[in-house]
């Protein structure tokens, strides 16, 4: 489990001409990129290739290993592929699975190399930027700050419990799951009324 | 290896004592009483140290010095005066711009994405410039030695840079008094000596409630033993420390460090 | 059940996105009048342990696990606003730092899982377990809710793609709708287990509802804010992504559907439909919505039937002290 945390966005801090760009034009482009992908007529389809290459040389430039970008394109794309497949039952169906998939995965790259050289509180730092309310922000904030926090206890829990287990029954797994679940829900409480004391010692209001 | 000796160690400069509690008592419910009568001062300056046995109530009386407790504080002068301030409701931001609490899990205190921001979140509250900010926030990581750590996220730090980090955040602040709730828990011996070090340079008023004696023996003049929620003893550090029938008899022992000076 | 990018058309993302938009800005806005600044920290809390929960394994099979999604397990345990708060937070991290659910398609995402499966699970979970207040009771709801509202979010997804073009609905719908069949059952018993290991240790934990979403004295007008927006919008949501494949339309409503792009009748399918419009086929019955009317209520009765039978054998007989409401 903890091998989705280390996903998540290890080389946001790197250092590469990219990082060093300005979230706000990093979070444009981004969004310049996927809509120009989107919006391109079917027709048009070979002018893909421009966002594509754009795409290319970002990432070659970030310094993120590509095997690193292959491999989480690879993790996201049988959902793209799965539903882009169903476009085969029509007729042309050939012609919209091919734009249908070449679309979603150039804008699963455009995700991946945004998430991975901008660290989030940049990106919440623009939220806050565009009056986004603040209890969103501070939400997610705290989202992301105390994920690692309990996904480590989930961890921890989960394997407490796996050496106490010496025959492993599907059934119990669930009831395993499911305590550790109960109790990260429970320690979340806890841990935000802490939280909560924390913050007003600082003068929060 | 410094011992502090003597108990006059805090400074006369004013006669108002930093941190004043006059029989403070108060209950979890209506059965289980938390604290009774518990009645102390420290002086400006003054490094104290509180100790005593799980649960006999240490946390529970370091929540009340900046207001965190009781949860609906009375309108009326309470029991605890903050450098002759008593805690009110209305005093209760200038209280707690004085105070700077520690917590025991740095995990609850370091609340925000990055360093910067979490070092940052005192200093805004107090309503300062973006410059004035960013230059308290660079001396605050300066004095804890975490110079270059403000883009650090949290969650790749060690636990002791943890704790310097909230640390800082406290410093950040600029409080008058420092409140410690068991700042060496869980430090590897180096992270620990660091830790000592920069407690010992930082020239407030202290009180550092703990289960290493050897820090209190090392860094406190005076010290406060608290079990079942009374005050037991109070005195000079090293006599009472040495007193082993007394730490004995309050589920505690005498520092490994006294021990090698003072063999009984 | 993350849509990625590239499946929505403009009109429909733009759509769902206003949906969700406003859902969102309501619940904040309710939150920010009604929740008291201790909870605050609770939201960000409760999301990352949504986020957290949803990495759990439920082996099913060898190599096959279930995930909880988590939409009525955390408006139980939370209340509608606070439960859409925070699903929404969990999906807008998932879309940013995952690619996780398209960036252009988080609004669709947001209305299905938070709005529809999150807040319509969290109604139907209100209201079935004013057949029985005690434990049995809320696990019971908690199963047919959990499962009910995560077949309907489904479907809801379902009907978005569909009304995009790009995939027909005759596609789409059975696979999304018969995996979710399945898939509900996990999510029904995952949430009923949890809630019932929390009740065990903390009961005063079910209910940290918002002030004015709890039924102990509070004006009527602020208690029934949250559902009329959040059923309004729920309602806009399914009548035009699924009602126009479930059933035939009025003529005004297919005239505002076709001004809004909504296209569902243009895309032609390479399978033949079993029926013109698609409708279940009993015999003796001609009319359509009834038919449909018909096979919804079986379905029901259905789920309620399975999901009363494992709340049967997951509630332990020694009784419990009945929570409040």
């Amino acid at each position: 489990m903890s091998l989705f945390l280390h996903l998540l966005n290890p080389h946001s801090r790197l250092d590469s001409p990219i990082h060093r760009l300005a979230a706000r034009i990093k979070l444009a482009a981004a969004l310049a990129i996927i809509a120009a992908t989107l919006l391109c007529p079917p027709t048009a389809a070979s002018f893909l290739l421009i966002p594509a290459g754009l795409l290319v040389m970002v990432a070659a430039l970030s310094r993120i290993p590509p095997l690193f970008i292959l491999r989480r394109l690879l993790l996201l794309e049988p959902l793209v592929l799965g539903v882009a497949l169903l476009s085969l039952l029509q007729p042309n169906g050939g012609q919209i699975f091919v734009l249908l998939a070449t679309r979603s995965t150039l804008c699963l790259l455009t995700m991946i190399l945004l998430s991975n050289t901008t660290p989030f509180s940049a990106l919440l730092g623009i939220m806050r930027a565009c009056r986004i309310p603040a209890l969103l922000i501070t939400t997610l904030a705290l989202l992301y700050r105390y994920l690692f926090v309990l996904a480590e206890e989930a961890e921890r829990m989960t394997r407490a419990r796996a050496s106490r287990t010496f025959v492993p029954r599907h059934r119990r797994n669930w009831r395993t799951s499911a305590s550790v679940a109960s109790q990260l829900f429970i320690r979340a409480t806890e841990r935000a009324q802490r939280v909560y004391s924390a913050m007003c010692s600082r003068g929060w209001q | 290896m410094t011992l502090s000796v003597s108990p006059e160690l805090a400074s006369p400069a004013s006669a108002q004592p930093a941190i004043e509690v006059r029989k403070l008592s108060f209950h979890y419910s209506p059965t289980a009483a938390a604290l009774r009568d518990i009645s102390f001062a420290i002086a400006p300056g003054e490094c104290v140290g509180l100790i005593g046995p799980n649960g006999a109530g240490k946390s529970t009386l370091l929540f009340h010095l900046n207001g965190l407790l009781p949860e609906r504080p009375s309108n009326a002068d309470g029991p605890v005066l903050i450098s002759g301030q008593p805690l009110t409701p209305a005093n209760l931001p200038a209280i707690r711009r004085q105070v700077g609490l520690l917590f025991q899990d740095p995990n609850d205190q370091l609340f925000c994405p990055t360093v910067f921001e979490d070092v940052a979140f005192g200093p805004q509250q107090l309503g300062l410039t973006a410059a004035q900010i960013a230059a308290r926030v660079r001396s605050a990581l300066a004095q804890v030695h975490l110079d270059g750590f403000e883009s650090r996220a949290p969650h790749h730090l060690s636990t002791g840079e943890k704790r310097r980090v909230c640390l800082a955040g406290i410093l950040a602040c600029e409080p008058a008094i420092l409140v410690l709730d068991e700042p060496t828990s869980n430090l590897d011996p180096r992270s620990r000596r660091e830790l000592k070090a920069l407690l010992q340079q930082i020239p407030t008023t202290k009180l550092i409630a703990t289960h290493d004696l050897d820090l209190v023996a090392e860094l406190c003049s005076r010290v406060l033993i608290l079990n079942h929620g009374q005050l037991v003893a109070e005195g000079p550090t090293i006599p009472l420390l040495s007193n082993e029938r007394l730490m004995l008899q309050h589920d505690l022992e005498c520092p490994h460090v006294l021990r090698h000076l003072h063999p009984h | 059940m993350h849509i990625p990018d590239g499946l929505l058309n403009t009109r429909v993302a733009a759509t769902t996105t206003a949906l969700s938009a406003a859902g969102l800005a309501f619940a904040l806005r309710h939150a920010r009048l009604h929740l008291p600044p201790r909870r605050v920290p609770l939201l960000g809390l409760a999301a990352a342990f949504v986020f957290a929960a949803q990495m759990l394994n439920f082996p099913v099979a060898p190599g096959i696990s279930g995930h909880l999604i988590g939409g009525v397990l955390a408006a139980a345990l939370l209340g509608p606003s606070a439960a859409v708060i925070v699903i929404s937070a969990v999906l807008i991290i998932q879309c940013f730092l995952f690619a996780d659910g398209g960036l252009t398609a988080l609004g669709a995402n947001i209305l299905n899982m938070a709005l529809i499966g999150g807040v319509g699970g969290w109604s139907l979970y209100a209201l079935l377990i004013r057949l029985r207040r005690d434990l049995f009771g809320r696990i019971f709801a908690a199963i047919a809710a959990s499962w009910i509202s995560t077949v309907l979010a489904a479907v809801a997804c379902a009907g978005e793609v569909a009304s995009s073009g790009k995939v027909s609905w005759m596609a789409i719908f059975p696979m999304l709708a018969g995996i979710h069949m399945l898939i509900g059952i996990g999510e029904g018993l995952i949430t009923a287990l949890v809630l019932l290991m929390i009740v065990k240790t903390h009961p005063d934990l079910l209910g940290l509802t918002l002030p004015t979403e709890s039924t102990v004295a509070s004006p009527a007008r602020a208690r029934l804010a949250p559902l009329l927006v959040f059923g309004l919008l729920i309602s806009i949501g399914l009548a035009l992504f699924v009602a126009p494949f479930a059933c035939p339309w009025p003529d005004g409503l297919e005239k505002t559907a076709a001004i809004l792009g909504l296209n569902h009748h243009e895309v032609k399918p390479l399978l033949a439909a079993p029926a013109p419009d698609y409708h279940p086929r009993i015999p003796g019955l001609t009319s359509a919505p009834l038919a449909i009317a018909l096979a919804g209520a079986a379905g029901t009765m259905l789920v309620f039937a399975v999901s009363w039978l494992l709340a049967k054998a997951l509630v332990p007989k020694v009784p419990v002290p009945a929570t409040t409401a």
